[in-house]
């Protein structure tokens, strides 16, 4: 094993993957930084185009950095790629299979290829599939088809799992069933490097969290970690008569009054206190803490920003739109 | 349980293991389709049917090479060429192959994988060829070692084009388009004798020329001005078809490496 258990178990430096070349060349991934802990499960939350899979793909070894460096296992998964393989599971985002094998076929046609493989009824069993052993694959449902896909990705007992977006298109049932495997894997010390666009599946799941907006991590942490480095938000209607505020970030949206506070119950006090004494009624008032999600949305607003009134730190602000292409 | 394979196994067996199971999974695949089955034989068999035609049966030597050179080309066209390229055209497309790649196999054994039923045809029509030949009056094969080895060159050359054409193919259906070019230079080789003589030359250096170049000399013993020749002789002769299949498949494997996608595009 060349695995020390000081050495992050993947570890990406700088990297940057453009696609095209010339005017039409664009970067989907600007220069990220990660380390994944072994025996840890670590996220790339992001919506659709943020440079998940660009990244993910790196790692996996299916495609060439444009710069930066990447280490699975401390080794190069494209130079080291036999070793690298042995001792990785891929889930891709999308996959396919062929459609005349039956599942038991395709899962032993699938680990003739691994070097020491599960046996097949064993997958089986772990993915719940034997009642579907003999069916054709192009017979099954998409929650069965990822199943399957799932089995062929853990078929080798792999120290380091890469899944993007394990659980889109999944009933909420599988998708338990899917964290309850992922939490598995990790007891059983496997690194796990996952994507998603679901906040659910990272709070249930990740150790720790990396918020990917438009190729950059531009918020990292455990969720606790994020979550607290982020303001409470307090909105109500706006008021007829102005109405002075707690300190805080103040803004618009829509007809309501939003304020960001870092600390929530002093300000919403003081907020009360001042609106019982001026006599005024606030609407549709709402006071919440961080969470995964406001702070998700906040990244999400953010892009929006930024793709609306093009910043120096983006020369390109239609590249939202082009990522989307991209995948 | 046990593991078919200890991890200390060599590389090298390891690779062999994974395209012969690959290979035979293809197998399992292309014999489940019975239309694919029907076609792959039935369509190069057919030609046979000429030797049998009561005016050129009797062993003539050009009805021979005509029979089953077409044949032969038909079956590296068919179940060879066109059906490895329409494997890994649909694979691609449904990320088959994709997906594979993430695993430890490696892009040579999946390739010759995906070659190896087709191959099998190509050699099975071969030697169904031989008795076939004898009923209709020719003789055995005078140099099968020759003859299978130029089969086995032959598979290796349309194989290679199949890999070259679906670099630039962009989908199943398209595959019926682009797969033309190389149909049309596996068969223009037999139109030799409609072709002004100043171009025969030309002509000789096409793959399909070449293969009933290869088959003249290795089952006939026969030149192409028709002379006899020695065992020995066969080997000799042998050289010039030989080196246009093998320049052949350099070209194709060249054009091929340099732009063969194993995704969709985008």
């Amino acid at each position: 094993m060349t695995t020390r258990a000081d050495q992050p178990a993947v570890s990406i430096r700088g990297l940057r993957r453009r696609y095209g070349t010339g005017a039409d060349a664009f970067e989907a991934v600007r220069g990220i930084d990660l380390d994944v802990a072994p025996g840890t499960i670590h996220a790339l939350l992001g919506v659709n185009g943020a440079g998940k899979t660009s990244t993910l793909e790196v790692v996996e070894g299916l495609a060439p950095a444009s710069a930066g460096e990447v280490r699975v296992l401390g080794l190069d998964p494209v130079t080291d790629r036999p070793a690298v393989r042995r001792r990785t599971g891929v889930l891709l985002q999308r996959s396919g299979f062929v459609g005349d094998l039956t599942v038991r076929e395709t899962l032993r046609m699938w680990a003739a290829t691994v070097t020491s493989p599960r046996p097949v009824e064993e997958s089986l069993a772990l993915l719940d599939l034997t009642d579907r052993a003999d069916v054709r694959m192009r017979g099954l449902s998409g929650g069965e088809h990822r199943r399957v896909d799932i089995a062929c990705a853990l078929m080798g007992r792999p120290e380091v799992v890469m899944l993007d977006e394990p659980t889109t298109g999944l009933d909420p049932e599988s998708r338990r069933a899917v964290w309850a495997l992922v939490r598995d894997l990790r007891q059983q010390g496997a690194t796990v490097l996952l994507t998603t666009h679901y906040l659910d599946e990272v709070e249930a799941l990740a150790d720790r969290v990396s918020i990917m907006r438009a190729g950059e991590i531009v918020r990292e942490g455990t969720v606790a970690q994020i979550v607290a480095d982020h303001p409470s938000q307090i909105s109500f209607r706006t008021p007829d008569h102005a109405l002075p505020l707690p300190d805080g970030d103040r803004d618009q949206d829509g007809e309501l009054t939003v304020l960001r506070v870092a600390d929530l119950q002093p300000a919403l006090t003081e907020l009360l206190v001042t609106a019982r004494d001026r006599g005024v009624v606030l609407e549709r008032l709402s006071a919440r803490t961080a969470s995964l999600e406001s702070v998700f949305l906040d990244v999400a607003a953010e892009r929006d920003r930024v793709a609306d009134h093009p910043h120096p730190a983006h020369p390109h602000p239609e590249h939202d739109a082009v990522l989307e292409d991209a995948r | 349980m046990t593991t078919t394979t200890a991890p200390a196994a060599r590389p090298r067996h390891a690779g062999l293991r994974r395209t012969l199971s690959l290979g035979r999974s293809n197998w399992t695949l292309m014999v489940r389709n019975r239309t694919t089955m029907l076609y792959a034989f039935a369509l190069p068999l057919f030609p046979l049917v000429l030797l049998f035609t009561a005016e050129r049966s009797g062993g003539d030597v050009n009805a021979g090479v005509a029979a089953i050179g077409t044949t032969l080309v038909m079956a590296l066209t068919f179940p060879g060429y066109y059906n490895l390229l329409s494997m890994f055209v649909t694979r691609r497309d449904e990320l088959v192959l994709k997906r594979l790649r993430t695993g430890e196999v490696r892009d040579r054994e999946l390739l010759v994988s995906m070659a190896l039923p087709g191959a099998a045809i190509v050699l099975a029509v071969a030697v169904i060829c031989v008795p076939v030949a004898l009923a209709g009056g020719l003789e055995l094969p005078l140099n099968p070692l020759l003859l299978l080895l130029g089969v086995l060159l032959s598979i290796v050359t349309f194989a290679a084009f199949a890999l070259w054409t679906a670099a630039w193919t962009r989908n199943a259906e398209a595959a019926q388009l682009t797969s033309g070019p190389i149909i049309l230079l596996a068969f223009l080789g037999f139109m030799l004798p409609a072709f002004p003589e100043d171009l025969h030359r030309w002509i000789e250096l096409l793959p399909g020329a070449a293969v009933n170049e290869l088959l003249r000399v290795a089952w006939f013993a026969q030149d192409s001005g028709g002379a006899s020749l020695s065992f020995l002789q066969t080997w000799g002769a042998a050289t010039q078809p030989v080196l246009v299949l093998v320049a052949w498949t350099a070209l194709a494997v060249l054009l091929a490496r340099r732009s063969l996608r194993w995704e969709p595009r985008a």
